[in-house]
């Protein structure tokens, strides 16, 4: 892959050509209904985005996973129900300016939608999407990305990364998408100056966060697993309202819904919603009993899902560090805090075992 | 075809089993699908009302018969009291084959020891009526069959069968209080009527099915019987929504009912933190 240097007008020539070719381009943007902070959206002109001021409210995971989609229409006729199903094949169109998290995640996610069956409604988008992730520079305290492996400047899932140097972007292609996105603007002729800057950059940035949380070890899925029953879970569920916030805003849960909407007598759609393991209906039998009956089952039931029950499944952790939940709750519970509990009462009880 | 494309069945006949329990039977509206469909018992999918949603059961009816599929339900919820409001000749959506199956390979030759309480019935009557179907490939056949009362019991016609059967031994058992005074077979609990009824452990397979506290107090009789938990088969049910093992529902620690099941050894079961 040869990677890039773009002007600000070269990029903002690229997101004017990609407009005029029809195809839509997302990128972070301040949001219609707070300016003071960013989502993703569409965006007509590369001035619309707001690059590097803070992540964005929530993750990118519903360019892929809308919040709601049709899954089929029906349509009772003369001979019984008759069913048309949806096209699988999506738009082509362009993610700019991603949070590195939020681009790994879809590549994290991908192991469950391809799990024994491919789920071609999202493999769809994220064969039509290019991603274009940006450096990241937001960091705070409650950032993790280094301990799950990954870092502000991890182009994991990415097509390429724009890193920000003197007079515009250094360009990081990574995948033959990200290649044939940017071949056509700025220039490849790169000094090693450029070569430095960027490098230099993402090390700064990979260190800030570093210092939040030690990297997460590979046993630590089964010292959760074995932690399954402790007393912990109960006290720290006491926050938890059980209202899902933290699953709408992460970048990798993706569990959902499956409903019937009419749309008249005659006529309807089956369709696909966000859902959250967090609420209290989400497991409930028809006779009534509820395997997860209390709050506590369901928050241990989101953490051990992304710490042990993921990685023991797919071989890796089910969170990109990104802080969203922790930032978002409303009981102010922090995943960082919880994951810190888990790994103090598993050090200690190696120390133990030692002894 | 998306994931999620249901196959079109209409329903071609409806058997009412006790007040609220109802059994269809539905072919295939593709002749195409009819005939390549394929499943094992044990196996489930996901049922639907358009308009209402999907819903999910076992497969009732037994692998060997070919073209339609029958699905037992009690009217609960949305979509199971929409399930009865329908006629013959309605469509309903289906989904699947969808998780594993029974063992019939392992069990053949072998003596096989059917326990079910209710409803639980059903998928039990899958493999049942497949055994039954290859009759000469298995050994013993005995069946133990619970409800709370004679009204509860499901499918009469077929408990009917089985007790005429000399190739089958059926012990029909309703709890104390739930007899009529024509009542001819047994009053007493499931757990009571298996610890009666079973005299080897021998070349045995038990494959067992109803509500959880059944099972609960079935499985100590068993192993002291002296069943090995590995020859005990169940099958667990928690709520679905994809079947696939997406949607985040029905794990339990990091076992998928809707992947790694719905079938569990009494062994596996063992070893699931106790969240079901």
């Amino acid at each position: 892959m040869t990677n890039r240097f773009l002007t600000h007008e070269n990029l903002s020539k690229l997101v004017a050509d990609l407009v005029a070719a029809n195809t839509r381009v997302i990128a972070p943007v301040p949001a219609h209904n707070d300016p003071q902070k960013i989502d993703y959206a569409t965006i007509q002109k590369l001035e619309d985005a707001s690059f590097g001021t803070q992540l964005p409210r929530r993750s990118a995971k519903e360019f892929f996973l809308p919040t709601t989609e049709v899954l089929l229409r029906y349509r009772d006729g003369k001979n019984g129900f008759e069913v048309e199903e949806v096209p699988t094949t999506a738009k082509p169109q362009v993610l700019l300016g991603a949070s590195p998290c939020d681009v790994a995640a879809m590549e994290i996610v991908d192991k469950v939608m391809n799990w024994d069956y491919r789920d071609e409604l999202w493999f769809g988008r994220r064969e039509a999407t290019t991603i274009v992730s940006l450096l990241c520079s937001k960091m705070d305290d409650t950032c993790f990305c280094t301990a799950v492996g990954l870092g502000p400047d991890a182009v994991r899932g990415s097509d390429a990364m724009l890193m920000p140097i003197d007079g515009g972007y250094f360009v990081r292609v990574v995948t033959e998408k990200g290649e044939a996105l940017f071949k056509n603007y700025g220039t490849a002729q790169l000094s090693d100056a450029m070569y430095a800057q960027a490098r230099k950059s993402g090390e700064e940035a990979h260190k800030k966060v570093e210092t939040n949380m030690p990297a997460i070890p590979a046993d630590f899925a089964a010292a959760l697993a074995r932690n399954f029953d402790h007393p912990l879970w109960k006290t720290m569920a006491l926050r938890c309202h059980g209202c899902g916030a933290c699953a709408s805003v992460c970048p990798t849960c993706h569990c959902f819904d499956i409903v019937d909407e009419h749309d008249d007598a005659q006529h309807g759609v089956r369709r696909r919603n966000w859902d959250s393991c967090q609420t209290q209906r989400f497991t409930v039998h028809g006779s009534g009993h509820n395997p997860r009956a209390s709050q506590t089952e369901r928050f241990r039931q989101r953490v051990e899902h992304k710490f042990s029950i993921y990685p023991s499944r797919f071989g890796e952790i089910l969170c990109t560090g990104c802080g969203r939940c922790s930032r978002t709750c409303p009981g102010g519970m922090n995943l960082a805090e919880v994951v810190g509990e888990f790994r103090t009462l598993a050090v200690s009880a190696q120390e133990g075992s030692a002894q | 075809m998306n994931l999620y494309q249901p196959h079109l069945m209409r329903i071609c006949e409806i058997t009412d089993e006790t007040v609220d329990t109802r059994t269809l039977k539905l072919e295939f509206r593709d002749p195409a699908v009819a005939e390549s469909f394929k499943f094992s018992a044990g196996q489930f999918g996901e049922y639907s009302v358009f308009g209402e949603g999907e819903s999910t059961f076992c497969i009732a009816s037994p692998s060997t018969r070919k073209g339609y599929i029958e699905c037992s339900f009690k009217a609960v919820g949305k979509v199971t009291q929409a399930l009865r409001r329908l006629a013959v000749g309605d469509t309903v959506g289906f989904r699947g084959p969808y998780g594993n199956h029974f063992p019939l390979d392992l069990m053949k030759g072998k003596n096989i020891l059917f326990i079910a309480g209710g409803i639980g019935l059903a998928p039990v009557r899958s493999v049942i009526w497949t055994v039954l179907d290859q009759r000469d490939q298995f050994a013993d056949v005995t069946i133990v069959y619970g409800a709370r009362s004679v009204g509860d019991l499901v499918y009469k016609r077929e408990l009917e069968e089985w007790t005429r059967r000399s190739d089958v031994k059926l012990v029909t058992t309703v709890d104390p209080g739930g007899e009529t005074p024509e009542w001819k077979g047994m009053v007493a609990r499931v757990p009571t009527a298996v610890e009666q009824t079973v005299t080897s452990v021998e070349n045995t397979y038990a494959v067992i099915c109803g509500p959880p506290i059944m099972i609960k107090f079935t499985l100590p009789v068993l192993l002291k019987l002296g069943f090995p938990e590995e020859r005990i088969y169940t099958t667990l049910e928690n709520r679905m929504k994809c079947g696939l093992g997406k949607c985040g529902r029905c794990n339990i620690g990091a076992t998928y009912v809707c992947k790694d099941g719905p079938v569990f050894t009494a062994a596996q079961i063992r070893q699931m933190p106790q969240e079901f």
